[in-house]
């Protein structure tokens, strides 16, 4: 036992060295020199939309590839329209951050015009490779952190305004649904609420405030927002003002801003899980450059997220994600 | 003291002139500020993009150009109409949820659609003639109330739709153009006949005008003023087609961005009219070059946040010069 024990430890150590010393040298012979690469995001008013930009803006730079960047201002359908512009610069490369069905039309004409394109968290018959998060892991995580949150049996609305929209959203509120089905005790409370996509947060603290009129104090144990954490943060809020705070509060991201209100005293924001949107943007950004060197890419490539169970999670969370260190 | 008032009137009328052509040399200079910047907006493939972006933009700049040229061109109490767009919006809605998920036929889905647009602007005329609501304020009061209806429609949520009629609005061609800005060339020529070139498009600027002479000579102000909103209105029903067909599907808070755009077109139009007043020619030419003021900001990495600065600048700047240029004293 104790031999079979070191072997396996002696197998994943060496395992995992290879592993860290392919990762450190795989991007050693990628380069972007003298490719223009266009980089459409939806928005860069959202922590998580900017750094993912970010990320892929600074890897595209470093591997000596020049930027072409268009920004959506948060509206799908202008950054759809951006893409448009992409194909008139013949940019080399697309790499297109979110989006809904209106860019669907627009990866199709740059796949016609022969340009490839790359996605992050948006899925497309059309595109090379899509850089995403384990939403699979995120959806079913979040869905027994809240389950959990409430003893496992309670009322709980959930802001579900892009399960039909985006791909990735119906994976995490998918599964997140898929784990209520093992709580009978449970009910999500119909019709279901829905955010909005820009101005998020004043939104869902509209929306919360009345939907909180509707439903008296001991009737409602969360509120869940199943695809992203912007609309917690006026939740959150309109709880306070309500001084419903006994409700709780779970989301996904984990962006600074939602992790700090996570790590109050007393915060009902609960559980998250936190994801790595540079990370995503540079991998988004790498994996264009290894399509230039000729390597085949898996159509999904993820990026590892961290569960976030608790203030105390939420603070250790931050710390590693290097967002600074909060008390 | 009789000279030097003359003298007074006089420079302050070219003074005033000068004023109404100034959104027009900013504009000007702007375009070729780009167009040296980023030359590739002067290829073909730009020009054509910039006519295809422009379409819906385009369509609820004829409704708004009709409201006006009947309602006056004073910004507060003449004519305005700040719902078509949001019509555009809730005809799209409807039309999305009508082909997607209840399988209707794109005829009866697109009757449907105008049929909830006109609604928007039987109430626009009820409001402002027979209340006599200023048509800023009853227009902004049903735009709300229509983007009230539009979330209760799609419960807030996007719609996709591939319809065929909608996709080959979107992708076909016809001789090198595509099929959606041929078919919003033919609706501009309508209403151009319609409105300039017709017995009621006269007795429709003949109220825009003057409306005491208009009534004198026996044409109905109030029928030709409800008539501009209905007009208006159906003209926002008809962007619907072009705006699910732009979007792939409908998706809610579009209307904001159209509206912007609307208001900055048709009176950016006015600038390019030998007496300044709104026309329809001259809001088509404003939607293009708007579209073409967006797509030109991009292609050099204008921040979002300052082509919105911008836009909101020039319509500052083009309703200004307006009212300036028409002021009495």
């Amino acid at each position: 036992m104790n031999t079979f024990f070191k072997t396996f430890t002696g197998i994943v150590v060496g395992a995992t060295a290879l592993v860290a010393s392919v990762t450190a040298t795989a991007g050693d012979h990628l380069s972007l020199e003298g490719k223009k690469v266009g980089i459409a995001v939806v928005g860069t008013q959202h922590f998580w939309d900017r750094e993912a930009f970010n990320g892929a803006v600074d890897t595209v730079k470093k591997l000596g590839g020049e930027v072409v960047p268009v920004d959506g201002g948060r509206d799908n359908q202008v950054h759809a329209d951006n893409h448009d512009i992409l194909l008139t610069n013949k940019v080399d490369a697309v790499i297109s951050i979110l989006g809904d069905g209106a860019v669907e039309p627009k990866f199709e004409a740059l796949k016609n015009a022969g340009i490839p394109v790359f996605t992050v968290d948006h899925s497309s018959p059309h595109a090379v490779n899509n850089t995403t998060s384990d939403n699979y892991y995120m959806g079913t995580t979040i869905g027994r952190y809240m389950a959990d949150s409430i003893g496992g049996k309670g009322r709980v609305a959930i802001f579900n305004a892009f399960e039909g929209a985006l791909r990735i959203c119906g994976i995490r509120a998918g599964l997140w649904k898929y784990v209520m089905q093992d709580y009978p005790g449970i009910e999500v409370i119909q019709p279901e609420l829905a955010e909005a996509f820009a101005n998020a947060p004043e939104d869902a603290r509209k929306k919360t405030l009345d939907f909180l009129n509707q439903n008296p104090k001991g009737t409602v144990d969360a509120i869940h927002v199943g695809c992203w954490d912007q609309p917690a943060i006026g939740i959150v809020q309109a709880l306070e003002e309500a001084g419903r705070t006994e409700i709780k509060v779970t989301a996904l991201d984990g962006g600074p801003e939602t992790l700090e209100i996570m790590a109050e005293e007393n915060s009902p924001f609960v559980a998250n899980v936190a994801q790595q949107p540079n990370v995503i943007g540079s991998t988004a950004a790498m994996n264009v450059a290894r399509h230039f060197h000729g390597e085949t890419l898996l159509p999904q490539t993820y990026v590892d997220v961290m569960p976030v169970n608790g203030p105390e999670e939420a603070k250790a969370v931050y710390e590693k994600l290097g967002y600074g260190t909060l008390k | 003291m009789a000279t030097l008032n003359a003298n007074s009137q006089s420079s302050a009328f070219n003074w005033r002139a000068l004023t109404g052509y100034l959104p027009f040399i900013v504009f000007i200079l702007m375009l070729g500020y780009l167009a040296v910047s980023a030359p590739q907006l002067l290829t073909t493939d730009s020009l054509d993009l910039i006519l295809r972006q422009s379409v819906p933009t385009v369509v609820v700049c004829l409704g708004l150009a009709v409201v006006v040229i009947a309602g006056g061109d004073d910004v507060v109490a003449g004519g305005i109409d700040l719902s078509i767009p949001a019509a555009a919006v809730l005809a799209a809605a409807i039309m999305a949820d009508q082909l997607t998920n209840h399988g209707t036929a794109f005829l009866p889905a697109l009757s449907m659609a105008m049929g909830a647009a006109v609604i928007v602007g039987l109430v626009n005329a009820f409001l402002v003639v027979k209340v006599a609501m200023t048509p800023l304020l009853a227009t902004l009061a049903t735009s709300v109330a229509t983007v009230g209806i539009t979330k209760v429609v799609t419960s807030s949520r996007r719609i996709n739709v591939d319809h065929p009629t909608i996709v080959s609005l979107r992708d076909n061609e016809l001789g090198g153009l595509s099929v959606g800005v041929l078919l919003t060339l033919l609706l501009v020529l309508i209403f151009y006949f319609a409105v300039h070139r017709s017995k009621w498009g006269m007795s429709l600027q003949a109220v825009g005008g003057n409306r005491d002479a208009a009534e004198l000579s026996g044409i109905s102000v109030n029928r030709m003023l409800a008539q501009s909103f209905i007009l208006a209105s159906v003209a926002g029903g008809l962007a619907s087609v072009f705006v699910l067909a732009r979007g792939s599907g409908s998706s809610p808070g579009s209307e904001e961005s159209l509206l912007l755009e609307m208001i900055l077109a048709t009176f950016l139009g006015a600038a390019f009219s030998p007496r300044r007043v709104v026309t329809l020619w001259g809001a088509v030419l404003g939607a293009v070059l708007v579209t073409a003021l967006s797509i030109g900001f991009k292609s050099i990495g204008v921040n979002v946040f300052w082509t919105g600065c911008i836009k909101g600048a020039l319509i500052l700047l083009v309703v200004a010069s307006a009212a300036l240029a028409t002021s009495k004293d």
